[in-house]
């Protein structure tokens, strides 16, 4: 099946990596590289994995789905300091001024950036002929987040670095008949 | 008036960010998460324009839209979609609704800016009631012109005003000047090389903290192809080289909207002159006609009872003045204020000639005007 999946893998990485950019460029002046792709399928991911980040570290994730020809959903998942550093720059305050108990800021924030950054992705994908809807942002926080194995035709974990600070990207694909 | 924006994003982040985005311009910012709250809030504060996300709980931007322009009341509000969702169907769809514009995020605040003042009246904060300026008040005005003889012959030409001649050679230049100081008149010479003028007014005009500074062009008489596309091209008012200052003078006045009153009107302890100037045409007649009956009420507020016209640097007596005087004298007579009239030999003689002044009194000075009250 994963190969005649319509995008290929080089693709989805150039699809995952503009999209950051992009958000990270036009709201942050930031820029993030890919520094790990890890190719997640059932057979390598029977038992789940770790996320290619420090696993105790409290970190926040991002959700959005997209539903469409191409159905499918990403998380992003940023430790807090790089998610309070980029919400500090969206809102042009100081992290004083925000607080290390607003949760709620910092949580939608990090939901607009998701919402940004599926948005890119998802109308590159409409330019590739695949059109999709997207679904309203989600936020989850915690820590020793793992990677379960799940039905999809694509997924592929990337992992970014952005001025020394990490942070992880989990896309997962199917299409739809 | 201040500008009503609402914003209908069930991100709080995108809401505080358009206010962050018009902070600097004089409006008033509305709230709304959804669609139901955004037609609601809608409907109480008609705003002027409706910043509209797509993907929203309760009620999404397309519902909204949809009801928006089914509403009779509201359909006339301008609404730009500002969304992730990009995908052509969508975008289809919403243009058939009626949008006036897209903005699709990630997005730059500039843009938002930019977008948002091509469908309103986007002023500065500060600007919606401004303390209107008087004709002493010193004014910043920006030249732009290669030639540092002409910059030089226009501050002597103005030296004797309280305005600031700034004078710069490019259009770099002058965006760097408007980027640190917004120049209440903004002069550029048409003869720039490389089409510069034409460049340098559509910068200025496309900028929302610009556009509504006046553009004079500035070119000698006989160079009609180049006054000719500026004109096409929306500047306020070409000014002729060499330069009548005088000319110059009223024109930047009326264009900066300056209080010019204090170059007719002067309030003394116990009296207020009307002085005419030497050329005193149908416009400086207008001009004056305008501030009378502010003028001679703010006297009485004062306290002063007494008005003296002065007319002894009038060149000649023609039927505007005429019925400037005539007008002047019935305001008087109706807020019960003494009045005289001072004038030299020709306008003594002319007022001869006509019906409606040939039995006008006036005294040869000003102060034998003020003995007579």
């Amino acid at each position: 099946m994963q190969q005649t999946f319509p995008i290929s893998d080089q693709e989805l990485e150039a699809l995952s990596s503009n999209a950051i950019n992009s958000v990270f460029n036009t709201m942050l002046d930031k820029t993030a590289v890919i520094k790990k792709v890890i190719k997640v399928d059932e057979q390598t991911c029977v038992e789940g994995i770790q996320l290619p980040v420090d696993a105790s570290a409290p970190m926040i994730a991002g959700t959005v789905g997209f539903i469409g020809n191409l159905t499918g959903i990403m998380y992003i998942f940023m430790e807090l300091p790089l998610a309070m550093e980029a919400t500090c720059k969206l809102l042009d305050l100081d992290e004083d001024d925000i607080g290390a108990e607003d949760h709620e800021l910092v949580n939608d924030a990090i939901g607009e950036l998701t919402n940004m950054i599926v948005g890119t992705f998802k109308n590159d994908l409409s330019n590739k002929g695949f059109e999709c809807r997207m679904t309203i942002p989600s936020i989850l926080r915690g820590s020793n987040f793992s990677i379960e194995p799940a039905e999809v035709a694509l997924r592929r974990i990337y992992k970014f670095d952005c001025g020394g600070r990490s942070f992880v990207i989990d896309v997962l694909m199917k299409e739809e008949n | 008036m201040r500008l009503k924006i609402l914003t209908v994003d069930d991100s709080k982040t995108v809401r505080i960010i358009v206010k962050k985005s018009f902070k600097s311009f004089d409006c008033e910012i509305f709230e709304a998460q959804n669609g139901v709250e955004g037609l609601a809030m809608a409907a109480k504060t008609t705003p002027d324009i409706i910043l509209l996300d797509i993907t929203m709980p309760v009620m999404d931007g397309v519902e909204m839209l949809t009801k928006l322009k089914s509403d009779p009341s509201l359909k006339h509000i301008p609404v730009i979609m500002l969304t992730a969702e990009a995908g052509r169907e969508n975008v289809m769809k919403i243009a058939k609704i009626g949008v006036r514009d897209y903005i699709v995020k990630p997005f730059k605040e500039e843009v938002l800016v930019d977008k948002v003042s091509r469908v309103v009246d986007l002023r500065p904060a500060g600007e919606a009631e401004p303390k209107q300026k008087k004709i002493d008040d010193p004014i910043d005005i920006l030249i732009v012109e290669d030639k540092p003889a002409i910059i030089e012959q226009i501050k002597k030409g103005f030296a004797h005003t309280p305005w600031v001649i700034n004078g710069v050679a490019s259009t770099g230049e002058a965006i760097d000047f408007c980027q640190k100081k917004l120049p209440d008149c903004i002069i550029i010479s048409l003869s720039l090389p490389d089409d510069a003028a034409i460049t340098l007014f559509r910068i200025v005009r496309s900028n929302a903290k610009t556009k509504y500074v006046p553009l004079f062009g500035l070119s000698v008489k006989t160079a009609s192809e180049e006054q000719a596309r500026a004109q096409q091209a929306g500047f306020s008012t070409i000014i002729h080289k060499p330069i009548d200052f005088e000319e110059l003078e009223a024109k930047i006045g009326k264009a900066v909207n300056l209080d010019t009153s204090g170059k007719y009107f002067v309030i003394d302890e116990d009296y207020m002159t009307v002085r005419l100037p030497k050329a005193c045409n149908a416009a400086v007649v207008n001009e004056v006609s305008t501030y009378l009956k502010d003028k001679t009420s703010q006297a009485v507020d004062a306290g002063i009872s007494k008005i003296i016209f002065d007319a002894q640097k009038v060149s000649a007596l023609n039927m505007d003045v005429i019925k400037l005087l005539l007008h002047s004298m019935k305001t008087c007579r109706d807020l019960s204020l003494n009045y005289a009239l001072a004038g030299n030999e020709v306008v003594r003689e002319e007022s001869k000639k006509f019906e409606e002044s040939k039995d006008w009194k006036f005294c040869d000075t000003v102060e034998s005007a003020r003995a007579s009250l």
